[in-house]
């Protein structure tokens, strides 16, 4: 089976093919939700190997627990709840091998809205997913614009796409109205 | 009046256009509340789709989460079956005491359950070695206990160690290297397959 084919299962059928031993069905899990999973430690601040550290704990705890997840329509509010309890515990014990008993008195780091936190991460997904839902013209068109971190040339994208760079914007714009109508239609703008 | 395209908006978010083209989107913003509303809808999305860039994980990061399954759960090709034992506790998802501190890296004690098989594992880490020591018990809910039964600790698709349990369902593993471990047992009634890291924070 392709793994294009995986992207359009539901997350409850991606979990039930994992628990008959489809590891396709894991890869499709990780790639779908390994950004919000990962965006979760980088909003809180943690350097590469604490975020890292995070991401693992969660694959795993995501490995342990597939049994209990399975009749959750989507799994990204466990998984949100599950990385920020992952980022609170590791910034407990990263605070209380480094403080002094005077400091430990203190409140935890007010900062961190951790409502706004969920609702940025959920947002975010959101439009992960809303660009999967696109053409595929619109969707490789925005990957090159503005996932790739290598930030490609106009030239550069018109020659891996294979359009003149004159269409680049139009076809951009065309894609962005999309993808706003699509967000929009979810209540987010 | 006549309002500026998405495109040219976009255009204009992006700082894709010459002084004299900003002037006049921004002279035209400034009067037109559709077309300024539209342009902060767009300049919220390119924000939003540029700071997802910052999100994704290292690539070798990705592998690891996505190796994890593989050793473990395979169709079944004939054989006895196999079982994936659920997490019913771990130490690590435990609170501490509040005023505690750590004081080095305590034991994570973990229990996994597989139908009427409760398994029990501590891993301590020896920091001074960089390895880890794993004890476990195979208990049953049924008053017998298994003894002399093979138990496996695989990582990275192999099987790397072999024990056997004594005869109250104990094993050991003693100094292993830190890694990240799956963790077989075989009983009569078929294979358990659990998961037994070591984590770095823990």
């Amino acid at each position: 089976m392709s793994a294009s084919k995986y992207k359009s299962y539901t997350d409850p059928e991606l979990v039930s093919m994992c628990l008959k031993g489809d590891g396709h069905a894991w890869e499709a899990l990780i790639r779908r939700y390994r950004r919000l999973i990962y965006s979760v430690p980088v909003r809180f601040g943690f350097e590469d190997a604490d975020a890292a550290d995070v991401f693992q704990a969660v694959c795993l705890k995501l490995l342990e627990h597939l049994h209990q997840v399975k009749d959750d329509r989507r799994i990204s509010a466990w998984l949100i709840t599950t990385t920020t309890r992952q980022c609170l515990h590791l910034r407990t014990l990263k605070s209380r091998e480094t403080t002094t008993d005077e400091e430990l008195q203190e409140p935890e780091d007010p900062t961190i809205n951790l409502e706004g936190l969920r609702l940025m991460a959920e947002q975010q997904q959101a439009i992960r997913e809303a660009v999967q839902e696109l053409g595929e013209r619109c969707r490789i068109l925005i990957r090159l614009l503005y996932f790739d971190t290598t930030t490609p040339s106009y030239d550069g994208i018109s020659e891996q796409m294979g359009i003149p760079v004159a269409s680049i914007g139009p076809t951009r714009a065309r894609c962005l109205d999309k993808l706003r109508t699509m967000l929009r239609r979810r209540g987010i703008r | 009046m006549r309002h500026i395209t998405s495109e040219g908006l976009i255009n204009y978010v992006e700082g894709r256009v010459s002084e004299r083209e900003k002037s006049v989107v921004e002279d035209h913003l400034s009067a037109c509340k559709d077309c300024s509303e539209l342009k902060e809808e767009l300049q919220s999305l390119v924000s939003r789709l540029r700071e997802d860039a910052s999100f994704e994980p290292p690539a070798e990061l990705v592998q690891w989460g996505i190796n994890l399954f593989q050793p473990v759960i395979r169709p079944e090709t004939g054989g006895l079956p196999k079982f994936i034992a659920s997490l019913v506790f771990d130490t690590y998802d435990q609170p501490m005491f509040a005023g505690m501190r750590r004081v080095g890296t305590p034991p994570r004690q973990l229990l996994f359950r597989a139908g009427a098989v409760d398994i029990d594992v501590k891993i301590e880490a020896m920091e001074a070695n960089d390895r880890i020591t794993l004890v476990g018990q195979v208990l049953s809910s049924a008053t017998k206990f298994f003894d002399n039964t093979p138990v496996k600790l695989e990582s990275h698709g192999m099987v790397r160690y072999r024990t056997q349990t004594n005869v109250v369902g104990e094993f050991s593993f003693d100094e292993v290297p830190k890694d990240t471990y799956h963790l077989s047992v075989d009983l009569p009634e078929g294979q358990i397959t659990l998961f037994c890291v070591h984590r770095g924070n823990s």
